[in-house]
């Protein structure tokens, strides 16, 4: 059912996620925006987390142990994929804000979603296998 | 004359919606020429099974803009909407109104403010005459960099780019694509006053480029082009305006 | 015209400098980020996976300052992007001066706490 403006707000937000009928813009926007939701999420997390530095090496070494299993490197591979995408999204919507490569916008997406996505499997790797 | 001609039975789902009531969906099975457009299939609803559905249409080849709808979710001008290209021998067609306007009755929205709107960046619904001829001939006609030619009044004001626009679905405030690029059009350097429009909480800082508005436009008019290019002006002003 | 009078009213919505602000901490972001990566692969081969390391690493005169203006250009970055995604909730006015006092103070809490947890390491590196 359609959606109209005597609705707004909060009630609304779930649109932003929805992509059904829409172009590879709202996927980038879509993108974008979860990431961008992630990150700072993920950003207080780590401020309060670092604070066990200030407790001293056993408290960082330990605490360092419990995030070597495999869920926590997970976690930190969400956070790498997500950084490598918001980043990379963020030079193409950076550059057409200034009226630059407007035209080439969806070219643009797939190949920072190539190289995000390639990047992502690097590290996974690489943090997999380490 | 000797094209084959094919009868699809395809089965239309409208959104029906009367004062205050619940809304609630329509269904009619009917015969169609898939070659015939979406349009004609309601106009027949209308004259042949319920003479109560409302909708707006004028001119039948997307030069008024009235009958942008929500076509199986995606906004499109039904004018020029292909029954073929949404549908299958069978299958369903769903037509919902536009998005992000309040809805007046079944698929008629209200404009008035969007339009209210356009007419504050200098897009009139009515231009006299005189004034048509005189300013045509000092139109811009090609986009600058000599190659690729862009008609600067293409707008036709159908709203489908604020249907498709995922900032204007939470907030009604944002000016939205089609009055930003309006603005564009017009042109800071012929009305200077637009920049205090342009550049205002709901201006063109809200947009968050999901390119929604060009993807759906009917016409061309490429309204996130023309915003990002309204940006790239706004903002060199800025800098002018600062080291000045 | 009667709807938007863009000459009156408290502006605390989305302007033209946080907008622009966002733009440059995000390209400084990925420009630090990149210089991070090249930095923890070539001077902290193996990474920095004990305490030591870190402790050591912050030795590096360069990094504690690379490290603090990393902090504010991603703290400021967040809290600006995040209240972009609050104004397309439309928020009330009073609501949107909360938020604004709100970020403000978790803005400059964030940094404070950075730059002392920054010093504690670097203090303990030279001690």
């Amino acid at each position: 059912m359609s959606e109209h403006a005597d609705k707004s707000g909060i009630s609304q937000a779930f649109r932003w996620f929805d992509p059904r009928g829409r172009d590879v813009g709202t996927i980038a926007f879509i993108l974008n925006r979860i990431t961008a939701l992630g990150l700072t999420f993920y950003l207080f997390l780590h401020l309060i987390v670092l604070g066990q530095l200030a407790k001293g090496a056993e408290a960082y070494d330990g605490f360092l142990a419990t995030i070597r299993s495999p869920i926590f490197v997970f976690g930190e591979l969400l956070v790498v994929a997500a950084g490598l995408y918001h980043g990379l999204n963020g030079i193409r919507v950076g550059l057409t804000s200034f009226g630059i490569a407007v035209p080439q916008q969806k070219k643009l997406f797939y190949w920072l979603l190539a190289i995000a996505v390639l990047g992502s499997l690097i590290f996974g790797i690489r943090m997999f296998t380490a | 004359m000797s094209t084959t001609k094919t009868k699809w039975t395809v089965n239309l789902k409208v959104y029906r919606k009367k004062g205050q009531k619940a809304p609630y969906y329509d269904q009619f099975t009917m015969e169609v020429d898939p070659d015939e457009y979406v349009l004609d299939a309601i106009e027949r609803i209308w004259a042949f099974h319920d003479r109560s559905l409302t909708f707006r249409h004028a001119c039948h080849h997307s030069t008024c803009g009235a009958c942008g709808m929500l076509v199986n979710g995606v906004e499109k001008l039904t004018c020029i909407t292909y029954i073929r290209d949404v549908v299958e021998d069978g299958g369903t067609i769903v037509i919902d109104p536009l998005r992000n306007f309040p809805i007046i009755s079944d698929l008629v929205v209200d404009m008035s403010l969007f339009f209210d709107r356009m007419e504050m960046v200098g897009q009139r619904q009515v231009i006299p005459i005189a004034e048509e001829i005189v300013g045509s001939s000092q139109k811009a006609q090609s986009a600058g960099n000599g190659k690729e030619y862009l008609r600067l009044s293409d707008c036709i004001e159908c709203g489908m780019c604020i249907s498709a626009c995922p900032i204007a679905a939470t907030n009604p405030d944002y000016l939205g694509p089609a009055v930003l690029a309006g603005a564009q059009q017009s042109g800071l350097d012929k009305k200077p006053e637009l920049l205090q429009i342009v550049d205002q909480e709901n201006g063109l800082w809200r947009c968050h480029s999901a390119y929604e508005c060009t993807a759906v436009c009917p016409s061309n008019v490429d309204p996130a082009w023309r915003i990002m290019d309204l940006r790239r002006q706004v903002t060199s002003q800025r800098f002018k305006r600062l080291f000045r | 015209m009667k709807m938007i009078q863009p000459t009156s009213g408290p502006k605390s919505g989305e302007n033209f400098w946080l907008w622009f602000l966002k733009i440059v901490t995000g390209l400084f972001i990925i420009l630090l980020l990149l210089i991070h990566f090249v930095v923890n692969h070539f001077v902290a081969e193996g990474g920095l996976l004990t305490y030591a390391d870190v402790v050591a690493y912050y030795r590096i005169p360069i990094v504690p300052i690379m490290e603090i203006a990393f902090l504010i250009f991603v703290v400021s970055h967040a809290l600006i992007g995040l209240r972009s995604i609050i104004l397309d909730l439309r928020p009330s006015r009073p609501a949107l001066t909360a938020i604004n006092w709100l970020f403000t103070l978790i803005g400059i809490a964030s940094v404070i706490y950075g730059v002392w947890l920054i010093q504690v390491i670097v203090s303990r590196g030279s001690a």
